[in-house]
């Protein structure tokens, strides 16, 4: 199989790297052709130098900090764990101590015992090989007893009524209950986030390493923006404090998806057979019921990488400039938790919503606060 | 099958499924609720006062008929008290206009409003035609599109008005915010939210009444008021970031309809969010008023570009120029790391801990151009500068331009949006 990141030029006598002068170029970097060694010195270089600061904190404070890893075992997250691994055994070896320490946790998207097990079994394969670590897992099922939800304002509290159902039955009413594939996958990622935030919370970590590639960042500009979540842009592509109290980091945003995938076959140890990779998206077909915003943006952005990897870029780095409102009274998203201005009605009460005949009708008087994109979500 | 009911009367027969939220309706109450949105719309932004002289910058083309008929169906409903103009855009590119135009001056009789069409030769002493023998054909869509951004300014300016309309819709909005975040331009990106770009100091400022309503709600009205339109609204394809940003946006349409309006709305709440230093305007104001569109191509039906569809150029321009500031700051910019923030410090909100790792970003202050007194963030804007160059050469070259295979993408769009009208 080729991989977006092989391609030599036009094959006929081995190119050198231009890199090293040395090895024959099989990988390239934007345009520059280069070997495989200089293409995973070049990904783990970018990688490091976004947690680089960490070593001289590390000198100051006796106590390790502590980050919290959500493996996905998808490319990205397999291979940022591999990196840090590797960043944080040369600590070691060099100074005997390490600036700061992985909580790496897994989350169950879908909860059927096959499901579980055969993760289970491939985070063990995990711990293995990076035995250094501290991992668990939990299912997503576990959001829905976060306290800082308010389940009322997604307009299914009959769940909670039927006591003897379990909470995976109860997760599975409440993703049903959205309106849209769409709505399915945003309110998935939402208490995914909360879910994520808490157990960093549990743990004493200070911040969430995401493992998101620069082209992924993209399509969350994006998608974000297309969902009607611009207002939380700040904190969805750009380093640092999240209002949750809890950092969130992306050290793998200078590297682009396709750069990602090659470099999870040129690791030692070899991680290839711990990565689950995506499903291929065969033309998605739009008019279809279940393609979500967040699929089409996955292709969108697969073709822009392909011939404009700069433009790529570019967008997470306009999308990082905006900064969070400051000075204003605001209050929480029922669901998502994120500040809104105050006023904030969803998605009424604003120019774009013209006229009440065609609301659809509420049937509960009280309305919980809401952002405009969990809003759109439950309402459609 | 049984006839489904109007979802507002609940008694006559639904033939309209709205685009926006796929409600079914009856025509009568499709049509009382599209105007009823506008006025909407028109009212809390407080966009007009009585008295007002307004502008309709009219092309013949569906957006700015339908934008016309409405605001004369309001303007007696609700007694506005406006005095309604009609004013085309002659670029002066033979052939081009003259069915558009014979349009517009049938829309005049039709609504009753006195009509001026101004050419690009009385704004600028020189015709579409005449800049293409200058410089040739290639090019000339740079030409065309500054003098048409000042184009409607300057003709309002002469009929002594200070409020001209246009009839840019949801659509265009969604689309302009989509390429902006495309090509990363920030500045436009929060220009272009806003329903008014000019304030009570500039002297013509601009509004999008339409700026909520659907394109294909906007066909599906002129269809069933029967307006009389040409469908033909724009010369060329649209520059490559444009045509990308459209096509995502009618797939997303097909996925949530509701999604140009969420686009709409990411947007204005974007738009707060620019720092100022982006900008060069303060918060406060960039919410409520924001700039004239002097330097910015904010006009979404004004496409013009002759050659973005084919070749993508206007996007491998921007890679490659992307890739060479890369390569020139590449080695620096890799040593500057951001740092971790401890997350029970909110450090970033106090807007300190994140540096900016691109380029710098440049201030943009407004002022007026030294030679024509127009909105400019340089001392020469650059119409003037673009005419100082056409002055100072005029040698000739006789380089034709072909229109034909323009209008058949227009024409299929418009169809498009009809064919969801069967009820
Ligand atoms: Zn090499
Ligand atoms: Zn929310
Ligand atoms: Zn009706
Ligand atoms: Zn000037």
């Amino acid at each position: 199989m080729a991989l977006p990141g092989d391609d030599l030029e036009s094959g006929n006598s081995a190119t050198v790297c231009k890199r090293c002068n040395e090895n024959e170029a099989t990988h390239k970097i934007r345009s520059e052709s280069v070997c495989a060694k200089c293409f995973a010195a070049y990904v783990t270089t970018k990688a490091v130098k976004r947690m680089e600061t960490f070593k001289v904190r590390a000198s100051s404070s006796k106590a390790p900090r502590k980050f919290l890893l959500p493996l996905s075992f998808g490319p990205s997250s397999a291979s940022l764990l591999y990196i840090l691994d590797q960043h944080l055994r040369n600590q070691y070896e060099r100074m005997n101590r390490a600036a700061y320490e992985l909580y790496v946790v897994h989350i169950d998207l879908y909860l059927d015992d096959a499901d579980k097990k055969e993760s289970a079994d491939l985070l063990e394969k995990y711990k293995g090989l990076f035995s250094r670590h501290t991992y668990c897992s939990h299912g997503l099922d576990e959001a829905l007893s976060l306290g800082n939800i308010d389940w009322k304002a997604l307009g299914i509290s009959s769940l909670w009524q039927v006591t003897e159902r379990t909470s995976t039955e109860r997760l599975q009413q409440l993703i049903g209950s959205m309106p849209s594939a769409t709505s399915k996958a945003d309110i998935i990622s939402t208490l995914l986030t909360r879910l994520l935030v808490e157990v960093a919370k549990e743990n004493g970590c200070e911040s969430i390493l995401f493992a998101d590639s620069t082209t992924r960042l993209a399509e969350k500009t994006l998608t974000e923006t297309a969902k009607g979540r611009g207002f939380s842009l700040p904190w969805q592509v750009s380093d640092g404090a999240s209002p949750y109290g809890v950092g969130f980091n992306y050290p793998l945003r200078d590297i682009l998806k396709k750069e990602v995938v090659a470099f999870t076959s040129l690791t030692a140890p070899s991680i290839k057979d711990l990565v689950k990779l995506p499903q291929p998206l065969s033309q998605i077909s739009a008019s279809s019921k279940t393609t979500t915003i967040d699929d089409l943006m996955v292709q969108y952005f697969e073709s822009v990488e392909e011939n404009f990897p700069s433009i790529v870029a570019n967008v997470v780095r306009t999308s990082s400039k905006l900064k969070p409102l400051i000075n204003y009274d605001v209050s929480a998203c029922s669901v998502c938790g994120l500040p809104v201005a105050e006023g904030t009605d969803g998605i009424y009460g604003w120019g774009g919503d013209q006229n009440s005949v065609s609301r659809a009708a509420t049937e509960d008087t009280h309305r919980d606060i809401l952002c405009y994109g969990c809003s759109r979500s439950i309402n459609g | 099958m049984a006839p489904v009911p109007c979802a507002i009367c609940k008694t006559s027969r639904a033939l309209i499924i709205r685009p926006k939220n796929h409600q079914k309706l009856c025509k009568a109450c499709f049509i009382a609720i599209f105007e009823a949105e506008i006025h909407h719309t028109i009212t809390t932004t407080a966009l007009f006062s009585p008295g007002d002289r307004i502008a309709i910058g009219a092309s013949g083309g569906k957006d700015s008929t339908v934008l016309a008929s409405v605001l004369k169906t309001l303007n007696e409903r609700y007694n506005y008290g406006l005095e309604l103009f009609l004013l085309s855009i002659d670029e002066g590119i033979k052939g081009y206009r003259d069915d558009s135009l014979e349009t517009v001056k049938r829309n005049a009789q039709q609504y009753d409003m006195p009509l001026k069409i101004v050419g690009y030769d009385e704004l600028y002493g020189w015709t579409m035609d005449q800049v293409v023998e200058t410089i040739g054909k290639k090019g000339n869509c740079t030409y065309c599109g500054v003098f048409r951004r000042q184009a409607l300014d300057r003709g309002a300016k002469m009929l002594g008005i200070k409020h001209v309309v246009t009839g840019h819709n949801a659509d265009d909005v969604a689309e302009t915010i989509l390429m902006n975040l495309l090509r990363g331009d920030l500045p436009r990106l929060a220009r272009s939210t806003s329903i008014v770009t000019g304030d009570s100091t500039s002297d013509v400022r601009r509004s999008k009444p339409l700026k909520y309503a659907y394109e294909k709600e906007i066909v599906l009205y002129a269809h069933h008021k029967k307006l009389d339109y040409f469908s033909t609204e724009c010369l060329y394809s649209p520059e490559a970031f444009r045509g990308s940003a459209r096509t995502l946006i009618k797939s997303l349409e097909r996925v949530r309809p509701s999604t140009i309006l969420d686009v709409v709305r990411s947007g204005e709440d974007m738009a707060k969010l620019v720092p100022e230093e982006v900008t060069g305007l303060s918060q406060c104001k960039s919410q409520k008023v924001s700039l004239s569109s002097a330097d910015g191509e904010e006009d979404g039906s004004a496409g013009c570009g002759s050659n973005g569809r084919s070749s993508g150029g206007e996007m491998a321009d921007m890679e490659r120029k992307l890739q060479d500031d890369e390569a020139a700051s590449g080695r620096e910019m890799e040593i500057t790391a951001v740092p971790l923030t401890n997350g029970q410090q909110h450090a970033r909100v106090a807007g300190k801990s994140r540096k900016d790792v691109g380029r710098k970003l440049t201030r943009q202050t407004l002022g007026t151009c030294k030679q024509c007194g127009y909105m400019s963030s340089q001392d020469i804007c650059k119409a003037c500068m673009l005419l100082e160059g056409l002055n100072k050469n005029r040698p000739k070259m006789e380089i034709e331009i072909d229109v034909e295979d323009e209008e058949s993408s227009t024409l299929r769009r418009k169809i498009e949006g009809l064919a969801l009208a069967a009820g």
